[in-house]
This record gives C-alpha cells, structure tokens and sequence, in this order.
C-alpha cells in the first residue's frame, strides 16, 4: 500500500530533474585506462613494497597490460623475484582540489616477462603504438618487455565508493 | 590599506554601471536606481571576490564538493539535499572571515551609525532569472544589528548559495561548485507605514493594459512571506486610473479603508514607467514608504507566471519548510486535533464488528474506510509532512546559536521521546524476556503450524496463557498496519518468529541508552542551547525544542497510526471479498486497496459477479552491474554511528519479516512501520532512501544500531547472506572481507565474488 508512494518527505528527486545515468563500470575504466598514459606499478621483495611509474598500453579485452623496464634496475629484480604486481591507473592530475571527481583503478594480476621473438615483436608493437616516442627504448636490448595478466579491476570514484570487476567474467 | 578595503565593501552609491558580475544584479540595478534619483535605501555589497576569498582561506570548497559529490545529484532526494545544505552551512558559519575583509565590514557597519536595523540580502550574479521564478532559493537575514551581527549574517547568506532550494534548482542557476559565488548586498532597513509590490504589466496577462499594486501595513517581507493579504489594485498601464481595488483580508478593527491614497497610487505608477524606461523591461518592484516618501527596496524583470509542470514537485518541497509562525499553528493543529482525531478513528473503525453488518452495510463501511483513508492522506502532505520540518528547524536554530562541530548534534536533544515504535519494541522485548523464562513455551512456540493453532497450544504450557494474553493485546495495539497489501495481524507468524528470535537473541541484544541516560545527554544539550541564545530568547529556544521534539515524536507515530487506516479498509475488503467468494460472486485473489470501487458496487448488487486480477507488480529496477562486476564499497549517508558487520538479510515481502534473524544486516528500501521491531534484532541497516531525519536513522539511532541510508540501489546490489561491514560513522558498505591472495585467482579461475566463507581468505584484523 503506502510503502510504495513513499512516506514522508521521501519523495525521490529524480522524477523532477532527470540526470544522465553514469555509463557501466567497464566503459568507466576503459575511459580511464584510455586516457592516463602512466600507471604506478607496485611490486615486492622479502616483505618490501616498491613502487614505480610505468608508461603501459592495455588490450582492448582488459586482460593484459604491458610495460616495459631496464634490467639494470630495482623493479627488475622484484618482478623476476615475485609476479604478484598491482597497477594504479588514476586521474588525479586533473583534478588537483576536487578529491570527489578523482578515479582511480587498482589492477592486480601476475606480471611475466616476454622473451624475445615473434611474441616480444607483437607486445612492444603494443606499447609503442600508445608511446611511440619509447620505440628505440623497448628496442634496446637491455630492456626486459612484462606483460600482466590481470586478474581483477578495482575501481574507486567519490573519495569511497569501490566496485571491483573481471574482465572476462 | 584604503584602497585594499574598498575592493572588499563597495558602497550602493559607488557601485559602477558595469559592475554586475561582481555585484550580483539586484544591487547593481539599486545602484542604477539611486543614480537615476529614486529613493533607495542606503547599504553597501560585498562583491563576489569577498565569497571567494572567504571560502579560499577556510578551504570550504572542498567542504561543497565532499557534500555534493558523495552521490550523483540526480540520485540525491530532497531530504538528503536538506542535510548536504546544513552541513554545508554549519561549515560556513564555523568558518572565520578573513581579518581584513571582517575589518571592512565593520568599517563600514560602523560608519552607518550605532543601532541601525540592517537587511543582509543575497546578490548572486545571474540570481533573479531562477529566483524570480522560485521563491525562496537564498536566504535574507533582516534586523541584523552591529559588525559582528552583520559579518554572522553575511556567512548565512554566503551559504545559501547551497541551500537545498538551490541545489533543487541547480540546472536553473548553472549551479557548479568550481565556478558558483556570491554577492551580498547590506542595506539599512526602512520602517515606513505601508509597503509592497508593484508590477508593470499583469504578471498572469501580461498582454493586457493594466499594473498591478499590493499594499500591507508595515514591512515588505510580510508580504513576500504570505504572512499578511495585501489590498490590491489594478490600474491601467497607461493612465494609471484605478480599474479595480480588492481589499485585503484584515482584523476586524483594522480601517475599512484602501491602504493607499490616490497619490500614493500615482507616485507608484510613475514610478513603474520610469523604471522601465531605465532597464528597458517592465519591471517587479518591492517597495516601501508613501508618497513623496516612496523608496524602491528591488527591481526586478517580472517573471511570467507559467503554468507548473505537473511533475516537478520541487516547488511543493520548499513549501515542505515552514517559518516559526506556521510550525506554532502547524503543532496546535497536528498534534492537538489531527493526531487524537487520526488515533480516534483508527480505534472506532477496529473496534467495528463487520461481522454483524449486512453486505450493503459492508459495503457503506468500505466507502468510509477508503474515503477516511484518502482524507487522512491529503491530511499527510499538508500538516504531517511540513509539521515534520519542526526538527529541522531546531536543526538550524540550534547550530546557529551552538555552532557544533557535529551538525547533527542536535539529534540529542530529541534522543528518549516516547514514540510509539519504541513502545512497540518494548512491548515485544516483554514478550520475548517472557519466552525466555519459560523453555517449554519456548518449544511450543518454536513447534509447526499456523499461528492461531500455535497459539492455542501454547495456552497450555507454562507461561503461556500469560503469554497469549499479552501478544494478543500487543497484536491489537501494534500489529494493525500492513505490508504490501498484506496485514501484519494476519501475519502473526512472523511476528512469533521474530519474538522467538529476540528470544534467544536475549541479554546480548543492544537496547541503546536507557531512557535516563537519554533523558541526560538531552538535557545537556537543552542547557547548551540555552545558554548559547541567553535569557532574552529563552522562551523562544524552549518553544524550538518543544516544536521539534513533538515534530521528531509525531513524524513516527503518525506512520503507524496512518497505516492503522490502511490495515481496517484492508480488513474490511478482505471481508467483503470473502462473502462475495463464499456466494460463488468472487473469483480471482488480488484483494487490495485498488479493488474498493468494484467490491463495494458488488456488495450492494447482488447480480454482480467479479474477478479480481492480480495486479501487476512493479518491476524493481536491477542496479545496473556489469557482468563480472561485484561492489566492494558503497557510499550513503552515515545516518546513525557505529560500525558492525553481519549477513544481509533484504526485506521485500512479508515473508521476509519472519526470515529475518538475529546479527543480521537489515537492507530495505526504506524502514517501514511494519518492519520496525526487527531493528532491536539487527546488527545494522542499510537502506536505499536516505536522509539523516527519516524513520530507519530514527529508530536506528534510538538503539544504538548503526544506519547507513540514502545507499542507491542497495537491496538489489547486496544479495542475502553477503557479508557486510556497516560503517555508522562515515556512511560506508564494505561487501565481503579484504583477501590477499588476489593474483591466485585466475581469471577463469574460481568465483571472485567476495562473499565465500569467512576465512577462506587472510583477515585484515
């Protein structure tokens, strides 16, 4: 009876204004991930969280995301050490003083290396078609190619709210 | 230094043709009047740079974006949009105003002599084409006297730029937090003998040859207020001869009289011409003082009246916000008559013996019932509703004077009132402590059957027919009230179960505070309000408290007793139905509300043969998850504090009463009177309709539970026996437990959806 009209002042306010509903979650992140060129990659060792920013390129399935790094260097060693990697994909910088419009996207997955040959040629094409200006860089042969097998998106938007998705589900 | 403060205040007579968009229009065109000659009165504006500094040096920007980015707009209900308003306004009034923008107010306050009366106006640039149109959206302070009185004055208005009326109307007044500010214009207040509006052309025909003039004894803000009915005239646009007068309505002493002379009628009528040869449009005028005194308080564009959209009701929401005039009418008039009436009939129409009625007579009942019902409904939306902003009003008046760090402080103050959900869940506490004493009862009760049967079997058992006695008496008191066209009475069983439950919920169960503490830490409060208004308004405060704890108490009572009617029509439907199937007249089951009209003409005609089809039930939109999508965290209002994590258990149908066990997480739509008393079992609630004053925080808060409400879509998001963590404090939904082991889980591998068993995976704590 009543409980459908509403008591009180209970009256919703959608029917006055109608709003624009916000698209679904996967085009929410395939807008974000399209836009930010740069993830923060987190990787550890022997208990010690590290993380580093990364230029990456994403399939267009969502399951694979690919970056690329210098042997030489720190989070080299962690990833051989350990695959179990996040990504943090955010838009942050457009929105310096409104935290409530900031997105931000938590990747978490398996990194492996790519070795080189016909597969490393098909992922650096990857990356580089979104970075083109790091083409010599992927080419040098003292750069290791990582592709992360995500496993699952966590995407948090309104300083709080965080839904998580699966590509593929 | 001179300078630097001239850039803050801006006196009306130096205001710069040019200078809307700082000013805001309404000063600028005063300023535009005073230099064409027109008596204005004298004042200053703070431009809007004085807003943005403001808000820069106390950082409340983020304070707007953190209340009105918690959820999309569109999604947020009026009654949230009032609570984000109040925040946001606690926030401004707590927020000091920058040292040197304060010293030029008060420079200038100063400067207009000790004692003088000030009106603090809103200005906002490109206000009047949506304020025009809907009263009501910014506030005025008048009577503000001293620096101290105007800076606290120019901060309300400042905050009014986010008044609920205004975030109502956003879309109208481009409302955006990155780019919206505020002018305020401060002017000295003129006491003359009669004051009112004046139109250049019939705001209603605008076509026809004709002004309008209205005219009150004393102040212009009666007029606007609706607080007083104006004489008024209509004169010919172009001679301005008078071509009707229609008297106000006045005490009985009050002079027979026009309030007007005809040259007061004349100065206003060349005033109107000029004033449209000024702006070039025909002008809304706010005036005061007669002729040769006549001073113009505003000029505006007249704003055609256009027929309202029948289904915007944002306007009947800001009638949802009485003055303190219309609360003390609204109280004598809700709680003395409307409520003892309500209860009255509810009483007279249970105590009817239907059975002994012929169907003709029966079907008299019906009529009455449903007619009792629609009355009582029209009485809702009129008195019930707005008489329910009383707490809202103490909301206001208590952080005005207070200035709490927490806005919702003043919830204290209501904590402990005698409400008749309490009453029922006290009741049942009794019945289950009853239970409780006496295991075999307690066996009888647990037993098979239907309830009647139940019940009659329990008679025999110790402490049962002590037992029947008082849940017989507790269903006739408080089980008169339906759910989805179903009665509660005639749903014992799941009443019984939830007596059972609390049963053996027992002594762990929170009851909140004891009435004494309550009683206390309201009287805390009442004693800080006090002392903050001091003994000049203490009457005042007091009658605010009084108003506002009787407004808390009736907005719950008044549910029940309102479903109380809803529950005897039902009653006697079901009846009527029953006969009509007993003489083979009646196929079909759906007996409900709709059904009255054709019920009641086949009682009283004995040839009539019905078949009821059910009615289709609403589809419940599904919240739109993606696929392999699973919510982590949901955001709502954090409605009453605590934090607690249990399994959900959603409450959509009758049924789901009597499911709802002991530890569980309460997620509805909205807490129902029906559903009240399984609050006392929950570990927390969550509900999609939000709001910090409704029924659910209400009861919630009252025993301690945590509520969080006004979360979109939550009893289609969350699903039965998710585990969830209910943030009270912060307005949070955690679904599922925090794991670890994510990398583990291929993406074809087992099922991610967070609400496996717990410890399944690592804990966080």
């Amino acid at each position: 009876m009543t409980d459908q009209r509403g008591r009180g002042p209970d009256f919703d306010t959608e029917a006055a204004s109608p709003g624009v509903a916000d698209p679904a979650l996967p085009e929410r992140i395939r807008h974000l991930v399209r836009n930010e060129p740069y993830a923060i990659l987190s990787t550890q060792g022997d208990g010690q969280p590290y993380a580093s920013i990364v230029a990456f390129a994403m399939t267009d399935d969502f399951r694979t995301a690919v970056f690329a790094t210098p042997m030489a260097t720190r989070k080299y060693r962690l990833l051989t050490a350990c695959e179990r990697v996040a990504l943090l994909v955010d838009n942050r910088c457009k929105y310096p003083d409104d935290m409530m419009r900031i997105e931000a996207v938590t990747a978490t997955g398996r990194a492996m290396q790519v070795e080189r040959g016909e597969e490393f040629d098909r992922w650096a094409r990857v990356l580089v078609a979104r970075h083109p200006y790091l083409g010599a860089f992927v080419a040098s042969p003292s750069v290791a190619l990582f592709r992360v097998e995500i496993v699952r998106f966590f995407h948090v938007e309104r300083f709080q709210e965080v839904r998580e998705w699966r590509p593929g589900a | 230094m001179a300078t630097r403060s001239v850039s803050w205040v801006i006196p009306l007579d130096r205001v710069a043709a040019q200078s809307e968009p700082s000013v805001g229009g309404k000063a600028a065109r005063l300023a535009r009047m005073a230099r064409a000659g027109f008596r204005v009165p004298p004042g200053f504006c703070l431009p809007a740079t004085a807003y943005e500094r403001f808000v820069k040096a106390a950082g409340l920007a983020a304070v707007v974006r953190l209340e009105l980015g918690r959820k999309p707009l569109e999604a947020m209900r009026w009654e949230e949009m009032w609570d984000a308003a109040l925040r946001i306004r606690s926030a401004f009034l707590a927020a000091p105003i920058p040292s040197a923008l304060a010293k030029a107010v008060t420079g200038v306050v100063e400067a207009m002599g000790p004692g003088v009366p000030l009106a603090v106006r809103s200005s906002a640039p490109g206000e009047d084409s949506a304020s025009g149109a809907f009263a009501g959206i910014h506030e005025s302070v008048v009577g503000v006297i001293g620096g101290p009185g105007v800076l606290d004055a120019v901060k309300v208005v400042w905050a009014s730029l986010w008044s609920d009326a205004a975030l109502l109307y956003r879309r109208e007044l481009g409302l955006d937090p990155s780019r919206s500010r505020m002018a305020v214009l401060v002017q000295a207040m003129v006491t003359e003998d009669r004051s009112g509006v004046a139109f250049g052309r019939d705001p209603r025909a605008p076509a026809r040859d004709h002004a309008i003039v209205e005219a009150v004894p004393g102040l212009c803000a009666d007029l606007v207020d609706g607080r007083v009915d104006p004489d008024r005239w209509i004169l010919e646009r172009s001679s301005g001869a008078v071509v009707e007068w229609r008297r106000g309505v006045r005490g009985a002493s009050d002079p027979e009289e026009p309030l007007l002379a005809a040259s007061d009628l004349t100065a206003l009528h060349q005033a109107l011409g000029k004033v449209e040869v000024l702006f070039g449009w025909p002008p809304d005028v706010e005036w005061t003082g007669r002729a040769p005194r006549l001073t113009l308080l505003q000029s505006r564009p007249i704003t055609t009246v256009a027929s309202p959209d029948p289904g915007d009701k944002r306007a009947w929401y800001l009638t949802l916000r009485p003055g303190p005039r219309r609360l003390r009418d609204l109280k004598d008039r809700v709680a003395g008559e409307l409520i003892p009436a309500l209860e009255a009939e509810g009483e007279r129409f249970a105590t009817e013996d239907l059975a002994r009625l012929d169907d003709t007579a029966l079907a008299g009942t019906i009529e009455t019932r449903a007619a009792a019902l629609e009355r009582w409904r029209q009485v809702y939306e009129e008195a019930f509703i707005p008489f329910a902003h009383g707490v809202r009003h103490l909301g206001q008046y208590y952080n005005d004077a207070v200035r709490p760090r927490d806005a919702y402080e003043f919830v204290g103050l209501l904590q402990g009132q005698p409400m008749l959900a309490s009453e029922r869940n006290r009741a049942l506490a009794d019945l289950a402590a009853l239970v409780q004493r006496h295991p075999a009862l307690r066996r009888v009760l647990a037993g098979p059957g239907d309830s009647s049967e139940t019940l009659r079997s329990a008679r025999t058992a110790d402490g049962g027919e002590e037992f029947v006695r008082a849940f017989e008496a507790f269903a006739a008191r408080f089980l008169d009230v339906s759910y989805r066209g179903q009665r509660l009475r005639d749903r014992a069983d799941t009443v019984l179960a939830t007596t059972l439950e609390l049963a053996d919920a027992g002594s762990r169960r929170s009851t909140g505070m004891s009435k004494d503490q309550a009683a206390s830490a309201s009287a805390a409060l009442e004693d800080r309000l006090l002392h903050a208004v001091g003994d000049s308004r203490r009457d005042e405060a007091l009658e605010v408290i009084e108003i506002g704890r009787l407004s808390w108490r009736l907005r719950d009572d008044d549910n029940l007793l309102l479903g109380r009617i809803e529950s005897q029509l039902l009653s006697a439907l079901q009846l009527g139905a029953d006969r009509l199937r007993a003489q083979g007249r009646l196929a079909g089951e759906a007996v409900g509300e709709g059904a009255s009209g054709v019920l009641i003409e086949a009682l009283r005609n004995p040839e009539r043969r019905l078949t009821l089809s059910k009615l289709p039930v609403a589809a419940i939109p599904r919240a739109p998850l993606a696929e392999g999508e699973v919510p982590r965290q949901l955001i709502g209002q954090p409605a009453a504090p605590g934090m607690a994590t249990g399994r959900v258990r959603r409450i959509r149908t009758v049924d789901d009463l009597g499911r709802f066990r002991a530890g569980e997480v309460l997620v509805c739509d909205a807490i129902q009177p029906t559903m009240t008393h399984l609050v006392p079992l929950a570990s927390a609630v969550v509900e999609r309709r939000g709001g910090m004053l409704i029924h659910g925080a209400i009861i919630a808060r009252e025993l301690g539970i945590p509520c969080v409400n006004g979360v979109a879509d939550a009893a289609d998001i969350l699903g039965d026996d998710d585990l969830v963590t209910v943030d009270g404090h912060l307005g949070i939904v955690t679904v599922g437990q925090p794991e670890f082991e994510l990398e583990r889980i291929g993406p074809r591998g087992r099922g991610a959806r967070p609400d496996g068993e717990p410890g399944e995976f690592t804990r966080l704590s």
